[in-house]
């Protein structure tokens, strides 16, 4: 019998073991990471955190156990089986077959265990998928509704669209039986980048998309859902306290995917109807002359897309987008973030990013891949070829478009 | 690529040179032989195995170098080695490579050139058929990378290329075209292939190897066809849907005019969950031959073994819509298809303990090919628990899509499948080569590829867990992903060191096969018939066709046990081997169609996208080679000797007569 | 296009014995492990590759059937009567094709000619319909590129279509082989392969008509 040329084993597979007891620990260190936000081992609402300790937790620590035990095994066996002198220890072992008792016990033992998985998925599907029917008073032009607290998520590429019915509350039987993302019924409130929720209730949310598909997710608060065009699918969310929660865009959709982020803000009720008393109003109307001015540049130019309420709804034609959207700006100050979720609005002092802001006017492309063909529908922000004075004018008029002044929602989010 | 046959085979006669009058007279029959040409018509499975598995290998190569500028540009926040366009186009173009273009074609050259080995055959059924397959495949994989020059860019909807992102108006560039026409050409060369393989397993055993003795790798490469038979024709009618919307503005995924965007994903992943189990199952079969031969123990439970990979094969085909639970399904088929996904892991679980069950009392002889082999068990465990995990709905909710998946997938593909096929390129390559490749190199290979492997895929799992998303061209600071980020990147270089070790041995043990004893025929004491032929194996194959009385009929022709159950040697291998040295065996003729029907196909996808007059050009190619094919005999007459009656009609399978075939095939040195 | 033949599966079981050779002239189909020949197999093989390939295609239409795009919908045009005949044509190819068979059995070249041509004949009417039956479609404002249902009606019964087309292709393959005398007893299984294609092709329309025409869609 030839044997080649065996090399004697070096360390044998010992060290495999140590590699993966070194994996699963990472696996089990991965929540502790604290600066993620994004961190999907830190459920900060009621329906995460049950799906955390229902269907992530104990499956892992299922999985931990298995990889632990079948380890070890392997380790001993190596250790324990190994040829230790290739050129004296010729023997054959005892030539065992097979044991069918102990491979159905294991095919048994397998099972049970999956069995046990699937008893914790079935237990944990409803945390995410069932909806209470809760509501809460809001006032909206005045008078008190009963809001089945419901937001409208509407994927483009590549930014998100939140849209808020009070006075005319709509629910997923009726979207779908409407069908079209593109021609939704007038909201009260049409804001992007910035989803803002009351605390301690459950947001329904119905996710859609007016292009291609993309995935709503806000993992502190639950799993994720996809934005699939012709398509209302429901799920939900909650925040226990006050907040600022990051979201991205997962499914891929296209060039600027990885720039497609969300921000969902969790307010205390008062507060939230504070927001909704300033964000239903139609846009502030500027007095300075230079906002002024910028009304004016907004109106020649940027209407053609973007939608700014008491200016242009009523002469809005469809923008020149794939999607057939662009953001609703009228609260433009009231939000802190722009350009789907990945700017900030406010520098840490409270002021205006005017260095960011202004940037984005000069050429979005820069700060943001798009694609502008000419002739084509655009998908992103074209450069405009705005003059300097344009831009700052611009930016005058859209610092000013929000009842509050800069930055309370950041605020409001840290009172707690 | 170091991988050049030193001296070629020699099929046919060598002396009889004659070229008669051919069907459209466009081509002299080939008659073997004749250096580099003889590989353009070759029909010899073994010659069409190697062919897969250089330019597979290529190919991970260039799947290999679009995993570095990805690793590059996510290695640090804001990664500006690839503009967003060009990365969308890269981890495409690394996906669709890696899974089409290396490790299936990986997986098809092993099942090439050992199925007919395995089950005692000296082809498989359909030679021609065979070589078409590899010619088409090529022609596909050339055609989908050709993108990059004449397209301006690969595709850039990732390997899945959902609707409607990969419509003409979110994807107008000509990436998709390639990526649409590239798979239906690749897809067909896979399913001629599929067809081809599993009438061999069926048909061509020798006498004596029922199904129940065939060896374990056939029996999972024998599953694998049926899942390509059966997974093919899905993502080929998901794929015309995509080429009509696109090439004849068809309305399938226009979601303006009404349509669902999730037909797609359906037809994609009734394809792309089994084609997970086609990608594995073959690597499965390799461990499975190999940890029983080096621990010197038959495959513990060769039944259970058998039967879990069927299950494997048909549980396979309920779990597709574990890849959409968070589509907007119905909770219902959300929960029926998160429990199927949990009880596949039941039959996979079983093969896991099995395999230690081979070990366990076993007498382990780490060679490379057994340290790889012993590492796929270990590292597809961690990805299979790794997919338990997610396979629960609700938790899915948060890892799907997300750098969690990535590693998950790429534990089971490339620690399940690739390292895998590395145990068999470790094990087989003294008997496809007739020299060993080096042990200290591949220890260097074996334990830089596994701890590079680990370092850039285990922290993809925390990178994933703390909300890094996937198919992301940069992400921000402060997410908490750089030093993981950073990590998968170094882990990903010693992996690309790790290939540069291997090509190297490649390189090098050929160089040094001179000075080193050969192999022989059986260097491993193994187990089944290839080991009972010499190395390399001659052009016939066998020179008695085996009479087989048991499994692993080859090791008990060697051994048998004594009265007290110990193993007590019968013969060596040198004296049970075949010599190889038979004459006068009959071996079908070469052929120059199927490669001329292949060179039709890319054409036919030039025109589709561009001019249709290069698809009426290829069309007339195709056409008119498999019409000359249609009338080529199997056989050449003029390669025979003996008289042959009227029954020469093309059509028939009647028409085998012997060639006499002098072997002068011994390239050992 | 069935060229590729079970040469390869007599080599398998050929010894090295030289006086073999003459002997080893006949069906391939007694060496093969399965009794069947490698060549009816593959075609087994393939057929049960092609459900899949329908199959995907009829869950696309049934999936699209009612998507009209606000235009008028396959359904809303099929002429029952006149696909019923046309299925009915395509039905009667399958017995003449059983019928040429038996005839290439039986040794009877001629009678088996006669009905390859007839089958082919029936195969080109059914064709024929299917092509008249597209372009009153067409003219009826149902093209292919107008809603998803259209779409996924043209691609289905299209695709049938390519399949008798390719049908026909084989069965003149077989008859201008009988014409040269080249399809006999002895090599009827061509002729058995090729009548399993066209049964399947045949199988796989009334499927088509069944759940595609006679079903209304809502």
């Amino acid at each position: 019998m030839t044997t080649g040329r065996i090399v004697k084993p070096v360390a044998a597979l010992r060290r495999s073991g140590g590699l993966l007891l070194t994996a699963m620990g990472v696996l089990i260190a991965a929540g502790c990471a604290s600066d993620a936000e994004l961190d999907t081992f830190a459920p900060q609402g009621p329906i995460s955190e049950e799906l955390h300790n229902r269907g992530v937790l104990p499956v892992f620590w299922i999985a931990a156990v298995v990889l632990v035990g079948i380890s070890i095994a392997m380790i001993y066996l190596i250790w324990r089986n190994r040829v230790k002198n290739y050129d004296t220890d010729d023997e054959w072992p005892s030539q065992t077959h097979g044991h069918v008792p102990l491979e159905v016990g294991w095919t048994v033992g397998f099972f049970l265990t999956m069995a046990a998985v699937a008893a914790l998925m079935l237990w944990s599907l409803p945390t995410v998928n069932a909806t209470e029917d809760n509501t809460m008073a809001v006032e909206i032009d005045g008078r008190s509704v009963d809001w089945e607290p419901t937001v409208v998520v509407v994927g483009n590429q590549w930014w998100w669209e939140f849209r808020y019915y009070f006075s005319d509350q709509v629910d997923l039987a009726e979207l779908r039986a409407h069908g079209d993302a593109k021609t939704l019924p007038p909201a009260d409130i049409v804001t992007s980048g910035q989803m803002i929720i009351p605390t301690g209730e459950e947001i329904e949310l119905i996710v859609t998309s007016r292009d291609v598909i993309h995935s709503f997710w806000i993992p502190a608060l639950n799993g994720k859902r996809d934005a699939v065009p012709n398509r209302f699918s429901p799920w939900k969310i909650q925040a226990s306290s006050p907040g600022l929660y990051f979201g991205q865009c997962t499914e891929f959709c296209g060039l600027s995917h990885s720039r497609m982020r969300m921000q969902t803000v969790a307010l205390d009720p008062a507060d939230f109807q504070a927001w909704v008393n300033n964000t239903s109003l139609d846009a502030v109307e500027p007095v300075d002359p230079e906002a002024l001015a910028g009304q004016e540049v907004f109106a020649g130019i940027c209407t053609s897309c973007h939608v700014v309420e008491g200016l242009n709804d009523d002469v809005f034609e469809r923008a020149d987008q794939a999607s057939g959207a662009a953001p609703n700006l009228t609260h433009f100050a009231n939000r802190s973030t722009f350009a789907g979720g990945i700017f900030n609005s406010y520098n840490a002092d409270g002021s205006l990013n005017r260095t960011v802001l202004e940037a984005w006017l000069r050429n979005p492309s820069e700060l943001k891949a798009n694609y502008i063909v000419p002739g084509e529908q655009y998908r992103g922000m074209p450069n405009l070829d705005l003059n300097e004075a344009q831009i700052d004018q611009l930016v005058a008029y859209l610092a000013g478009l929000g009842a509050k002044p800069a930055g309370w929602i950041i605020e409001a989010t840290q009172v707690d | 690529m170091a991988i050049v046959e030193k001296q070629p085979l020699e099929l046919g006669t060598a002396d009889t040179v004659s070229y008669a009058e051919k069907p459209l007279g466009v081509f002299t029959r080939p008659q073997g032989g004749r250096g580099w040409r003889d590989w353009l018509s070759t029909v010899d499975h073994k010659r069409i195995g190697i062919l897969y598995g250089v330019s597979a290998m290529f190919f991970f190569l260039v799947g290999g170098v679009q995993a570095l500028l990805i690793r590059l540009q996510l290695a640090v926040p804001d990664g500006s080695v690839l503009s967003a366009d060009v990365y969308n186009q890269v981890y495409t173009m690394h996906g669709v490579t890696m899974v089409f273009l290396f490790i299936m074609p990986l997986a098809a050259a092993f099942a090439n050139y050992f199925i007919p080995l395995q089950i005692g055959a000296r082809d498989v059924a359909f030679p021609r058929l065979n070589a078409l397959s590899f010619w088409v495949w090529l022609s596909g994989a050339i055609f989908l990378n050709t993108s990059w020059i004449v397209a301006g860019g690969g595709a850039d909807c990732g390997w899945f290329c959902y609707a409607p992102n990969s419509g003409v108006a979110f994807s107008p560039s000509h990436g998709v075209d390639f990526y649409a026409i590239g798979l239906q050409i690749l897809g067909l060369a896979s399913l001629v292939s599929a067809v081809n393989l599993i009438v061999t397993c069926l048909n061509m055993r020798a006498p004596g190897m029922t199904l129940m003795r065939m060896p374990i790798f056939t029996w999972m490469l024998l599953i694998t066809q049926f899942l390509l038979l059966f997974a093919l024709p899905v993502i080929t009618v998901a794929l015309f849907l995509l080429m009509f919307d696109r090439v004849f503005d068809a309305q399938f995924f226009n979601v303006d005019a009404g349509a669902d965007p999730l037909l797609w994903q359906h037809l994609f992943w009734i394809f792309g969950h089994p084609e997970v189990y086609i990608i594995v199952l073959p690597a499965f079969g390799v461990v499975s031959e190999v940890i029983p031969t080096f621990s010197r123990k038959p495959l513990f439970g060769y039944e259970f073994m058998v039967f879990s990979g069927i299950a494997i094969g048909f549980m396979g085909w309920g779990v597709w819509a574990h890849h959409m639970f968070v589509s907007g399904m119905g909770p219902i088929s959300v929960a029926a298809f998160s429990l199927s996904t949990m009880f596949i892991a039941v039959p996979t679980g079983v093969k896991v303990l099995n395999w230690l069950a081979t070990m366990w009392g076993g007498k382990i002889r780490f060679t490379v090919a057994m340290k790889f082999a012993v590492a796929t068990v270990a590292m597809f465990t961690i990805g299979g628990l790794s997919g338990v995990t997610h396979s629960v709905a609700p938790a899915n909710t948060q890892q799907t899509d997300t750098y969690y998946i990535v590693a998950h997938f790429h534990y089971v593909i490339f620690g399940g499948g690739v390292l895998g096929l590395f145990a068999g390129l470790y094990f087989w390559w003294p008997k496809i080569w007739g020299h060993f490749l080096s042990e200290r190199v591949g220890n260097w290979h074996f334990w830089l590829t596994l701890v590079g492997f680990n370092l850039t895929f285990g922290p993809m799992h925390i990178l994933g867990l703390q909300g890094m998303s996937r198919r992301i061209d940069s992400y921000a600071r402060g997410y908490g992903f750089e030093f993981w980020n950073l990590t998968a990147t170094i882990g990903s270089f010693l992996i690309a060191a790790a290939t540069a070790l291997f090509l190297w041995n490649v390189f090098k043990s050929r160089r040094d096969a001179p000075y080193l004893p050969p192999p022989g025929p059986d260097p491993w004491d193994a187990r089944s018939l290839e080991w009972s032929v010499p190395s390399p194996v001659p052009v016939h194959n066998f020179d008695t066709v085996p009479q087989i009385r048991s499994r692993d009929d080859w090791w008990h022709t060697k051994y048998g046990e004594d009265s007290t159950g110990k193993v007590v040697q019968v013969a060596t291998a040198q004296e049970a081997a075949q010599t190889g040295e038979a004459t006068g065996v009959h071996l079908p003729s070469p052929s120059f169609w199927p490669l001329s029907v292949a060179l039709g196909l890319p054409l036919i996808g030039y025109g589709l996208i561009f001019n249709l007059w290069f698809a009426l050009i290829g069309a007339l190619v195709t056409i008119g080679s498999l019409y000359s094919w249609a009338l080529e005999p199997v056989d050449d007459p003029d390669a025979a000797h003996d008289d042959h009656d009227d029954h020469d009609d093309h059509d028939d399978g009647s028409n085998d007569r012997a060639v006499d075939n002098s072997d002068s095939n011994e390239a050992t040195p | 296009m069935s060229a590729e033949t079970a040469t390869a599966g007599s080599v398998t079981t050929s010894t090295v014995d030289a006086d073999n050779h003459g002997e080893d002239h006949g069906h391939a189909s007694h060496a093969t492990s399965t009794g069947l020949s490698n060549t009816k197999l593959a075609m087994w093989v393939f057929l049960g590759s092609e459900c899949l390939l329908f199959g995907g295609l009829i869950s696309t239409y049934l999936l699209y059937s009612t998507r009209g795009n606000g235009r008028t919908l396959p359904a809303d045009v099929f002429d029952i009567p006149f696909t019923s005949v046309s299925s009915f044509v395509l039905l009667m190819s399958s017995l003449t094709m059983v019928l040429a068979l038996s005839a290439v059995n039986r040794g009877e070249a001629e009678a088996g000619r006669a009905w390859l041509l007839a089958t082919a004949l029936l195969g080109a009417v059914f064709l024929g319909g299917q092509v008249y039956e597209f372009t009153a479609f067409v003219r009826e404002g149902v093209g292919f590129t107008t809603s998803p249902a259209s779409s996924a009606f043209f691609t289905l019964t299209g695709f049938h279509g390519v399949h008798v087309a390719i049908g026909i292709v084989m069965l003149m393959s077989l008859f201008i082989r009988s014409v040269n005398g080249n399809l006999n007893q002895r090599n009827s299984e061509t002729v058995e392969i090729v009548g399993l294609y066209w049964h399947f092709v045949d199988i796989v329309w009334i499927f088509i008509f069944t759940v595609i025409y006679l079903i209304p869609v809502n």
